[in-house]
């Protein structure tokens, strides 16, 4: 069975619908660091947008920030239209954490069915379904500390997702997942997208850009460039997405300057698994 | 407000516990081994024999037949025997120092039946165990000291109280400290790490990330952490009141399970007085663990939280015999009520319509009220 989002309200659909997720001039600062500095987002809802960006590029700070569990230094944050921190809006939202989150004295039943019970999700049927998703159907009774790395990741996407969220933040969620189950992964991203749900992937494995709809290149708190991965490849005149992304690293505008080539001081993104 | 959500931090942590072992054991076998071996310890304190000589460095009249007198006294006494081969003061310093004897009465040069003045002699490493037998001495002397003189023998005196048995031992004043003093150390490390491992180990941050509100969290782990304080006191109650006598059997000498301390009062005011204090507790180990980034950080909230409860709260000695600057901390820790409380309950009978029992109550209900508040504050939205 496939997770599919609540349906929208019965309202008829105005011509061009609100963004999912805006940010107009996001800043925060930790002390001398500006973790966010900057950032104007407006992500039109029903699809997949890939956050990429180097480890400290600001990416978990500004999903933080979206979910309204980080105060903004100024700027705020909306999803579905509602200014964050909002927490009846939670209900709408499903957030992956970078760490699994997960409890790991608990089952994976334990654990899936208690963040479930949070958002008031009950229904045993579409947990089931939701296990059967991450193949952790046969490991219900398995206590998580004794899931490999893989296994968790999938528990904790599982938790993510079995409420049904309209909005979905997955940071790093590929990461320890095996080549076979990130395909599937992906194919259940685009199904949730398909029924209009907006997803925001982070990250830092280039070679999951091409599954995007679009993609963020995000690097030290701001947005270098906006646009689908064709777009991008094309605008920094090369075939590579990494290429790309240094290519916007150095020079905002790339083609149009003079200089094209990565500097060596550019942070290099890691190697796709 | 919602009840599922409650629930479901209340199950989660119940699921939790009973998965981990070691802390089902710290929470109900560990009261129960430090109980029993304070039972144990101070149970067989008085049994102790104590070993006397009477030394006689006067001259004067009377002086020798003092010294017989005493020394039968003494041999009469539980718990003393009694060493007449000691002939002067030197050597019994001596013989205290090898440890062959544990108290030597002296009569001084100048002792004469007009100024019976006597001096009791130890070793001085450990004052208060030393003077064990000194009731048992006193006894004799004044029954020794007084046939000599006048040949009339003093009166004796008895002693009677007003609550309890002037027999009462130490166990039976300490029994209701130890019942909350337990649940209230217990139930706060264990409250203070499971709160913090939400921390380190991102799920409060996921927590935090649905609709459950702040106060739903810190009910959900007060009834959590409540549920397991409360069966805790069960057994540690029901272990210190109860007694459970064993007969021999082959091998197996007899033996007791229980401390069988007497209780005047109703346990289950007891057991209301440390639920109260256990519930406060859990909210002062959820509002710490927001100042500590490792368990070993919550363990140092030990000397500051817990010990100075230990030293003030009446636990050994009584608040009013603290010192001035100190009597007005004893009145605002939480365990100080509780010991209170479970005296009056325990010991002078006291029930629900006793005004300080009820201020005992009242009080722990509000600093109980305050760190939910505390706590509820303090799980930020933002964790550092």
């Amino acid at each position: 069975m496939i997770l599919a989002p609540t349906p929208p309200p019965a309202t008829p659909p105005p011509a061009t619908p609100p963004p999912a997720v805006e940010a107009p001039a996001l800043h925060k600062d930790f002390g001398a660091i500006h973790a966010v500095d900057g950032i104007d987002m407006s992500l039109p809802p029903g699809r997949i947008y890939g956050l990429l960006g180097p480890n400290g590029s600001g990416k978990t700070t500004l999903i933080r920030l979206l979910m309204g569990l980080a105060s903004a230094t100024s700027g705020t944050a909306k999803v579905l239209g509602v200014e964050m921190p909002s927490r009846a809006n939670l209900a709408r939202i499903g957030y992956m954490t970078q760490s699994d989150g997960i409890y790991p004295e608990l089952s994976v039943w334990e654990n899936l069915t208690f963040f479930a019970a949070l958002y008031g999700q009950t229904d045993k049927a579409q947990l089931h379904a939701a296990l059967e998703l991450v193949e952790l159907d046969t490991r219900a009774n398995t206590p998580a500390q004794k899931l490999s790395g893989g296994m968790r990741r999938r528990l904790s996407m599982a938790c993510a997702l079995a409420h049904h969220p309209t909005v979905i933040f997955l940071d790093e969620p590929t990461v320890g997942v095996d080549p076979a189950l990130r395909v599937q992964f992906w194919d259940h991203f685009h199904r949730l997208a398909a029924d209009g749900a907006t997803l925001l992937v982070s990250s830092h494995v280039m070679d999951e850009a091409d599954r995007c709809d679009e993609l963020l290149f995000i690097r030290e708190g701001h947005v270098l460039a906006q646009g689908t991965s064709v777009e991008l490849r094309r605008r920094a005149g090369t075939d590579n997405i990494e290429t790309a992304f240094l290519r916007f690293a150095t020079d905002p505008a790339p083609g149009t300057g003079t200089d094209a080539t990565p500097s060596p001081t550019a942070q290099p993104t890691k190697a796709a698994r | 407000m919602s009840p599922l959500r409650v629930a479901a931090v209340f199950r989660r942590i119940v699921a939790q516990f009973r998965r981990d072992p070691r802390s089902l054991a710290l929470l109900f076998v560990a009261p129960l081994a430090i109980i029993a071996l304070l039972g144990w310890v101070l149970g067989s304190q008085g049994a102790m024999a104590a070993r006397v000589a009477v030394v006689n460095d006067s001259t004067g009249p009377g002086a020798g037949a003092v010294v017989t007198r005493l020394e039968s006294a003494l041999e009469g006494q539980a718990g003393i025997t009694i060493d007449r081969s000691v002939a002067n003061d030197s050597t019994a310093r001596q013989m205290l120092k090898d440890k062959k004897l544990d108290l030597v009465v002296v009569l001084p040069a100048d002792f004469s039946l007009q100024s019976r003045k006597i001096d009791l002699l130890t070793l001085g490493i450990n004052p208060s165990g030393e003077y064990a037998a000194l009731p048992a001495v006193q006894k004799a002397l004044l029954s020794a000291v007084a046939d000599s003189s006048a040949g009339a023998a003093l009166p004796t005196i008895g002693r009677a109280t007003v609550y309890g048995s002037p027999n009462a031992t130490q166990l039976d004043s300490l029994a209701p400290v130890v019942v909350g003093f337990f649940a209230y150390f217990f139930v706060f490390i264990l409250t203070g790490i499971s709160f913090l491992r939400e921390r380190i180990g991102g799920t409060l941050e996921r927590l935090l990330a649905t609709p459950v509100s702040r106060a739903e969290i810190v009910l959900g782990y007060s009834l959590g952490f409540g549920f397991f304080a409360t069966l805790q006191v069960a057994i540690v109650l029901a272990f210190v009141l109860g007694r459970l006598d064993i007969p021999a059997l082959g091998p197996v000498p007899a033996f007791a399970i229980g401390l069988g301390v007497h209780t005047a009062g109703n346990p289950l005011i007891s057991y209301l007085l440390v639920l109260v204090l256990g519930l406060g507790a859990v909210s002062l180990g959820i509002f710490l663990s927001t100042f500590a980034r490792t368990e070993l950080q919550i363990l140092q909230f030990i000397p500051i939280v817990i010990v100075p409860q230990g030293l003030l709260s009446g636990f050994f000695w009584p608040i009013e015999g603290l010192p001035n600057l100190l009597q007005p901390v004893a009145r605002i820790l939480p365990v100080t009520y509780a010991i209170d409380g479970l005296r009056q309950v325990m010991i002078a009978g006291a029930d629900l319509s006793s005004p300080q029992v009820l201020l005992d109550l009242g009080v722990l209900t509000g600093i109980a009220a305050v760190f939910v508040v505390l706590a509820a504050a303090t799980i930020r939205r933002e964790v550092a």
